[in-house]
């Protein structure tokens, strides 16, 4: 399992940029019940890490782990630089969470809710908490509800003013996880645009999701797990890249345009507007040029987008459950 | 110590945490309804029985008056002293113990349920201060339900009787400041033993997420208690049962005070109180957030 | 696992500690060994008692009966947790019987003596007879000299007994010695032996068991569970009834101990038999019974609940049996008590 994670491209490299978190051999058990294991997972400072994978595929566990809040079997977590669950006090300050979906008093209002988390907070001075929280409502579009209970809110609002209170002080690193869950899409664009605030700033993010397209639209990063297990984690663009690249080649010739790649000792096979060329032992050019060679009219040509989607089809294409597709 | 080292305070203070969870107790419509339930009862106590104008009726062992806590009653009818501590005795058997188990179930329970507690715990705020907090939470929670009632009795029983009749079971008279410090002793007291209430709750309370598991588990706990307490045959278990000390309020009404059975139920508070601590403690720590 | 480990320390430590408190509470008091004390004479022991004035002191005696009887209604004496006894020394008092939310108090005042029933608001008052406590005071010196009655004591215990000290013991914390008195084997009585612990230094009795035949636990014990020597507040000799009592005078010098009950007459004894046997023979006054009825108190249906009918020679009854002691009460309201079996109680009905 151990040389299946690894054996993803741009794995843990000893060289490689500091890490806000990582976890080796981690390993835990509920009972009988194998929720996570051997997972070495890293996220570099100042990426934005997607954790993916099917529901039930262990995410939720790890990401509590790093947190602390679970106590990992087997393994070890740092966080920050410093072990987890032990050296907590130091390094949570610094981290901003945002854990299985909100949890806020019904009967106070958002921002009451918030002084009340606040209060807890070591970097806030008693005098800053009030500016504090009325800082973290409007960054997330909830001044104006801030005064409301908390019963009345929609699912959007609870879901922001979670994501307000891991926003509390200026953090190093934030873990968000499902934090788009019953958003619509003008609130998930919303979260999107904070996330790529936080990275602009800096701030290393780490998103739990099984929204693919969502992971593709903001992550530099990704992390894929499946039944407990890290199947594949690394920069998004090259993990993209090594998967067998091809060029999309619209043509009203398919049949010609395939015919003269194979005699090219090109791989190729034709697609519904034309062919598709493997770039394993060719680049671009030189596929268009021995298109053009041929007298094969060529209308558009680009890079395949196998896409995350592929990819994690792939990956997790032995798992029962389906992953919810969202474009 | 290690905070002096620190550049950066690594942990809240725990009085700003103390302070953010009696806002939250207090906040609570549940907690304020008790609350208000608990200080009606002596008055709705004092007027009855007033009403019921009980002079004159009964000798002792028969009438209306007999049997357990009727004796109480009677007195309380015509003393400012006796009516917070006779309302203190009645809701010390069932609804003040309920009120301490509500305040240790919704502390940690009733946290879990709704998720709130991972936000302290991610802040960070150590599981020990947690602790520490939450049972500061229930116990001021306790001191006020007790203060509570004893206050509206003493205004009940001062409207009704006047200011002079502050006497005691053994027929002695005493001075404003005496019967008011021998209140506050009787709050103090039945507070201690909300308190060892309050931290078996509190042990109940974080090994599960349902508050009603916790109220269910005290309220369970006070009944077979009480059986166990009746039972002559199980005399020898009786000095170890809570719930056997708790008549011995009684004994600030009488003069002078017998103070063996006080400060044996204290004790023995004290050592259910030294229990559920630890137990919640222990459970505490080692629970996933 | 560190943190498990650390849990699981806290838990084991915490609850031991609990319970080893809880542990320590529930012990009986009376776990301590007996002290070493000088040997003594039991005639010694009994003259010193009689000798002895008991001096100012506060304790709670209690009241421990096994006799066997259901507690009944209306008899407060029994049913009473334990009191708590005042004294200053020079022959005022106050009792306090603790009942569980209310209180029996007596006081024995300088000129006075007050009953108060805080249950029911009243209070009872009765004058002293001038030099009633002068009288007691002097006793001492209008009594005998106290060794010599000491001996006359013991020489009529022991024409139906055997007299003899037995050992120490600890009774709420004092060291005690054990005056043991046992029956002769003559004699027709359930009890097997009565044990008075005398306090080893102000020799005042601290505790008194009676044993019955075939346990070793007593039928009957009354003594105290705390005692502390030394002077008493003032105030407590003294006693004002709370507004809205409902004060009762009584006639000064009649009833001038502590006693409940109405104030209807008291049974006329008779004594037949010497001794452990001794019976008592009364009868109970008719507007006694009467009043009992009216109080609501059912007089028969109290004896059919707790006696068992018997027929004889003397007519018919019910006899009531305690471990310690046996009651026959006939229709026609005679009535036969004491420390003996049935047996002895219809033989000396009979012989009258």
């Amino acid at each position: 399992m151990t040389a299946q994670a690894e054996s993803a491209v741009a794995g843990p490299s000893p060289e490689g940029p500091a890490t806000a978190a990582s976890t080796r051999g981690l390993r835990k058990t509920y009972g009988r019940t194998v929720a996570v294991e051997h997972v070495d997972l890293d996220v570099p400072e100042g990426a934005v890490l997607g954790m993916l994978g099917p529901n039930g595929s262990g995410k939720t566990t790890t990401i509590r782990m790093l947190l602390g809040l679970v106590q990992p079997t087997d393994g070890d977590v740092q966080l920050l630089g410093h072990p987890m669950p032990d050296r907590a006090a130091e390094a949570l300050p610094d981290v901003g969470a945002l854990v299985e979906g909100p949890g806020f008093h019904p009967f106070l209002s958002g921002r009451e809710n918030l002084l009340r988390l606040a209060a807890a907070e070591p970097r806030l001075t008693s005098g800053r908490i009030p500016a504090a929280v009325d800082e973290a409502l409007e960054r997330v579009g909830l001044t104006r509800a801030g005064g409301r209970r908390y019963r009345g809110y929609s699912l959007g609002m609870k879901q922001r003013l979670g994501l307000a209170a891991a926003l509390l002080v200026p953090r190093r690193l934030v873990m968000l996880d499902e934090p788009t869950n019953g958003l619509d899409p003008a609130g998930t664009r919303e979260i999107r645009s904070v996330i790529a605030d936080l990275h602009r700033d800096g701030v290393t993010v780490l998103v739990s999701s099984h929204l693919l397209a969502e992971v593709e639209a903001t992550c530099t990063h990704v992390a894929v797990m499946n039944e407990g297990t890290l199947v594949a984690q690394g920069d998004l663009t090259e993990l993209l890249e090594s998967e067998s690249p091809a060029l999309e080649v619209s043509t009203t010739d398919s049949a010609a345009a395939v015919t003269a790649l194979r005699a090219a000792h090109l791989s190729a096979r034709p697609t519904p507007d034309g062919v598709r060329a493997e770039l394993t032992r060719a680049t671009a050019p030189d596929v268009v040029a021995t298109l053009v060679d041929a007298g094969v009219p060529v209308y558009e040509a680009r890079r395949s987008r196998t896409g995350l989607e592929d990819l994690f089809a792939r990956l997790t294409q032995d798992s029962e459950e389906a992953p919810t597709w969202r474009s | 110590m290690e905070v002096m080292t620190e550049p950066a305070r690594r942990t809240a203070p725990v009085s700003r945490l103390v302070r953010a969870e009696l806002r939250w107790i207090f906040r609570r419509p549940r907690t304020l309804a008790v609350l208000g339930l608990l200080g009606v009862i002596p008055v709705i106590m004092g007027i009855a029985l007033a009403v019921a104008d009980p002079t004159g009726s009964s000798s002792p062992g028969e009438g209306p008056g007999a049997g357990e806590g009727g004796g109480l009653l009677a007195t309380a009818a015509g003393s400012v002293l006796v009516l917070p501590i006779a309302a203190l005795t009645m809701t010390l058997r069932m609804l003040l113990p309920l009120a301490a188990a509500m305040a240790g179930a919704d502390a940690l329970a009733g946290e879990t349920a709704t998720g709130t507690l991972r936000g302290w715990l991610l802040a960070p705020v150590s599981r020990g201060r947690l602790l520490l907090v939450k049972a500061l939470g229930v116990a001021t929670f306790t001191l006020v339900a007790a203060t509570m009632i004893a206050v509206t009795g003493a205004v009940t029983a001062l409207v009704l009787n006047g200011a002079d009749t502050l006497y005691t079971l053994s027929g002695t008279t005493l001075s404003i400041p005496d019967a008011l410090g021998r209140i506050a002793l009787a709050v103090g007291w039945v507070t201690l033993q909300l308190w060892a209430v309050g931290a078996v709750a509190l042990a109940i309370s974080a090994f599960t997420e349902h508050p009603m598991v916790v109220l269910a588990s005290v309220l369970g706990g006070i009944i077979v208690f009480t059986v166990l307490g009746s039972l002559d045959a199980l005399s020898w278990l009786h000095p170890v049962l809570l719930t056997e000390a708790w008549w011995a309020i009684v004994d600030v009404l009488r003069d002078p005070i017998p103070d063996a059975d006080l400060i044996g139920g204290a004790l023995k508070a004290a050592c259910y109180l030294v229990i559920g601590l630890s137990i919640a403690y222990a459970r505490l720590v080692s629970k996933d957030g | 696992m560190n943190t498990k480990r650390k849990a699981a320390t806290v838990a084991v430590a915490g609850t031991a500690a609990g319970a080893l408190g809880l542990g320590l509470l529930a012990m009986p008091a009376g776990a301590e060994s007996a002290p070493e004390l000088p040997e003594i004479e039991a005639q010694e022991l009994v003259g010193s008692v009689l000798k002895a004035q008991p001096p100012a002191m506060s304790g709670t005696a209690t009241v421990d009966n096994e006799l066997g009887l259901p507690s009944v209604p209306g008899m407060p004496a029994l049913d009473a947790q334990s009191a708590r006894v005042y004294y200053d020394g020079e022959g005022r008092g106050r009792v306090a019987m603790e009942q569980q939310s209310s209180e029996l108090t007596y006081v024995l005042g300088e000129r006075e003596f007050w009953s108060y029933d805080s249950a029911a608001g009243t209070a009872t008052r009765a004058e002293l007879p001038d030099g009633a406590r002068e009288q007691h005071r002097n006793q001492e010196a209008a009594g005998a000299d106290p060794s010599q009655v000491a001996t006359q004591v013991v020489d009529r215990l022991e024409e139906s007994s055997n007299v003899s000290v037995d050992g120490t013991a600890r009774v709420a914390g004092r060291a005690a010695y054990e005056l043991v008195l046992t029956p002769k084997p003559d004699e027709r009585t359930l009890v097997r032996e009565v044990r008075v612990a005398v306090d080893s230094e102000e020799r005042l009795p601290l505790r008194m068991s009676v044993l019955t035949h075939g346990t070793t636990e007593p039928a009957f014990e009354a003594g105290f569970s705390e005692i502390e020597f030394g002077p008493q507040p003032e105030r407590l000799f003294e006693f004002s009834p709370p507004e809205g009592t409902e004060v009762t005078e009584r006639e000064p010098g009649r009833n001038g101990g502590p006693q409940h009950g109405g104030d209807a007459e008291g049974p006329e004894f008779d004594v037949a038999g010497d001794g452990w046997d001794t019976v008592l023979l009364g009868r109970i006054p008719s507007e006694m019974r009467e009043g009992a009825e009216s109080n609501g108190t059912d007089m028969t249906g109290m004896l059919e609940r707790f006696g068992k009918p018997v027929q004889g020679e003397f007519g018919s009854g019910h006899v009531v049996e305690t471990r310690i002691g046996t009651a026959l009460i006939t229709e026609d309201g005679r009535i036969a008590a004491g420390a003996v079996p049935e047996q002895v109680l219809r033989q000396a009905l009979e012989n009258r």
